[in-house]
């Protein structure tokens, strides 16, 4: 009984996050030296996972719907230089801002789905694109609309505590947000039938539109909200600290993706799960800005991403092979 | 014009007299799309410019560009054509430039044997790109991106370790400057001969050789391929290689050509690449695609990346342009090769 419970435990799709995150932890422990209290009372990694993790989710349930989107790299900048040229240069109220920024991510995600829907061009091909456009858009507009690249930015009182609030002085209030948003992904995926139309969708789309799933609608409704969660970091970052720079926005391509594949979500599509997502997002941000605290040279942190990436795919690799081809034993 | 024929003379094997066939054969070619890009664009570019644009610095500073990029488009295209990608470029050029600037400007060896192992670095990454690949059965997309991560981490780490700062410099000799880093009447850099010798490289193994099939079979069904004799592991091997040694030729020059090495440069190859390629007429998923087409498409991002510096506009929508010019590629080549799978010839 108890071997059978272990089993199902290993076969679910972030049993390889908890491993890495795990390892990775262990690992930080024995050669770096790291005291675990300090690095579970810091909160710079709890903040770089909760922006990461924030678009990790809806970017990884594309990837579970068997797309990707990487226009996200300069949907954050977006959002943040958006509010801050609505709100900060031209002074409008917060609201306005607030609006502005998430239906700029709402627009490029329609576009960016209708692209995806009408053609059969491969979505990182069509998100690359929009990718260039919006970065260009962004830059020149700021500079055409504000002639700085860098914007300030005066949030009232009440926008500053519900999206830029430092909690006990360094937990960004956006980490709330990122486990409210973890528990809505995760019921939307794993308990309505919209998550199960998103697992069949990557699974075999033919058949998944046989069966009477409306895919172009949910792929376009997906791509809009990946590319609004990515304004929506954009803009609490704006929030929180006082301006909108055009740079930055582009690690997070690669970061995402990472964090996602960590998280056990098949590139491919059809298998994965939000709790995984949410522990490699945390993972990741272990590994970038806990190597901080460790005696190891910063450096080198990039190595072990890259070697926890094929460690956790070859891992994943295994464990969906034998969540594939488990049968349960006959009882006599 | 010239362009032109030597598309034709590709396209003339199955030749037809009649000029709307001919016409018709044309547009259905991976890279009549490309070519009308790059017309547009050259010419968009040349009535904004005006004479600076048309003058041979104004050339100088696109195809200083276009040889750099181009050089590496190649072998991404081809992988692409395959049905793979590479991301881990954007890690071996610096890396690669490097080991150069380290092996033979920091520990002062001949520099054969640093442009050596500067190569040699970009071979060992390829290698075990096409390896994992092979072995996993992972989308090399990741695998590629673990390579990157993992090959910018050694060179950051090495580099910080060894020489004690994240730049190297490095004074070429004046023989391999000549070679490697010259600028030619002051402006061109000896890169473009570079590329132009990698395109005719690359057009014989494509368009010549039987390996050339291979790499379409490869792309177009990989199963089948395998089944009809082509060694489809090692052939991707070889293509991996191929690509990291290319990014490591581009790392290498980049050395002689500015003197330094950086750890951070190469970031912008990695996209920059697949926007040239596809604007090319690659298509993504593999089985189609041309040399000539990888060159035109490098060519018209070149163009735009820096023909926009020549004109009023502000650089920066420059992007919004490419961005725009290859959703455009891509949904034309997604016509045209509709157009050319669907083609029946009349019956006389």
């Amino acid at each position: 009984m108890n071997g059978i419970s272990i089993g199902r435990v290993m076969r679910r799709p972030e049993f390889g996050a908890a491993l890495s995150f795990a390892a990775v932890i262990a690992f930080y422990v024995a050669f770096g030296g790291v005291s675990l209290g300090t690095l579970f009372g810091a909160a710079s990694w709890v903040n770089f996972a909760a922006n990461l993790g924030i678009v990790a989710l809806p970017v990884g349930l594309l990837m579970i719907a068997g797309e990707l989107d990487i226009s996200i790299g300069a949907m954050i900048p977006a959002g943040s230089m958006t509010i801050a040229i609505l709100s900060g240069y031209y002074e409008l109220p917060i609201v306005v801002g607030i609006l502005g920024a998430l239906g700029f991510g709402v627009l490029v995600g329609l576009v960016n789905g209708f692209l995806a829907v009408r053609t059969t061009v491969p979505s990182l091909i069509i998100t690359l694109g929009t990718l260039v456009a919006v970065q260009g858009l962004v830059l020149a507009g700021s500079v055409i609309l504000t002639g700085a690249a860098s914007v300030p930015l005066e949030a009232p009182a009440w926008a500053k505590l519900v999206f830029g609030q430092l909690i006990n002085g360094k937990f960004q209030v956006i980490i709330l947000w990122w486990f409210a948003l973890t528990a809505v992904f995760g019921f939307v995926l794993h308990a309505t039938r919209y998550g199960n139309w998103i697992f069949a969708m990557g699974g075999d789309e033919v058949s998944a539109r046989n069966a009477g799933i409306p895919t172009d609608r949910l792929r376009i409704t997906l791509f809009v909200l990946s590319s609004t969660a990515a304004t929506f970091v954009g803009m609490c970052g704006a929030i929180l600290f006082n301006s909108a720079q055009v740079s930055g926005g582009m690690n997070y391509i690669f970061n995402t993706i990472v964090s996602i594949v960590v998280g056990g979500v098949l590139l491919t599509g059809g298998f994965g799960s939000v709790a995984g997502i949410f522990l490699g997002a945390l993972t990741f941000a272990v590994v970038n800005q806990g190597i901080y605290f460790t005696d190891i040279d910063r450096n080198w942190s990039n190595l072990i991403i890259g070697v926890m990436l094929m460690a956790a795919v070859l891992m994943n690799n295994s464990f969906r092979r034998m969540a594939l081809s488990f049968a349960p034993k006959k009882r006599k | 014009m010239n362009t032109n024929s030597s598309v034709h003379t590709v396209t003339a094997v199955s030749g037809g007299h009649d000029i709307k066939t001919t016409l018709g054969q044309l547009s259905r070619r991976p890279e009549a799309g490309s070519l009308l890009g790059l017309i547009a664009v050259f010419v968009f570019f040349a009535l904004l410019g005006g004479k600076v644009f048309l003058s041979s610095a104004g050339y100088a500073s696109w195809l200083n560009v276009a040889a750099e990029i181009g050089i590496v488009a190649l072998p991404i295209g081809l992988l692409m054509i395959a049905g793979e990608m590479d991301l881990s470029i954007g890690a071996v050029i610096p890396a690669a430039s490097l080991t150069v600037a380290i092996v033979s400007g920091h520990y002062g060896f001949p520099e054969a044997v640093g442009i050596l192992a500067g190569l040699g670095v970009g071979l060992i990454v390829g290698f075990i790109n096409g390896y994992a690949v092979n072995r996993s059965g992972v989308p090399s997309l990741i695998v590629t991106i673990g390579s990157m991560f993992s090959v910018m981490g050694l060179t950051l780490g090495l580099t910080v370790l060894i020489a004690g700062s994240t730049g190297v410099s490095l004074v070429p000799s004046p023989t391999t400057k000549a070679f490697l880093g010259q600028f030619i009447g002051g402006m061109f850099q000896v890169t473009i001969l570079w590329w132009a010798l990698f395109v005719a490289g690359f057009f014989y193994l494509l368009h010549v050789l039987p390996v050339g099939n291979w790499i379409f079979a490869l792309g177009g069904d990989k199963v089948s391929a395998r089944n009809a004799g082509i060694p489809t592991e090692r052939l991707t091997i070889s293509l991996y290689m191929l690509s990291g040694f290319c990014a490591a030729f581009v790392g290498v020059s980049q050395v002689m050509v500015y003197q330094s090495a950086q750890v951070l440069a190469g970031q912008s190859f990695i996209f920059n690449s697949i926007m040239c390629v596809v604007i090319g007429g690659v298509l993504l998923t593999g089985g189609a695609g041309s040399v000539v087409g990888i060159v035109f498409g490098t060519l018209t991002f070149a163009i735009v990346n820096q023909g926009i510096y020549f004109t009023g506009i502000d650089p920066n929508l420059g992007s919004v342009i490419i961005g725009a010019l290859l959703l455009l590629a891509v949904m034309m080549n997604d016509k045209f090769r509709v157009m050319a799978m669907s083609y029946v010839a009349k019956k006389k």
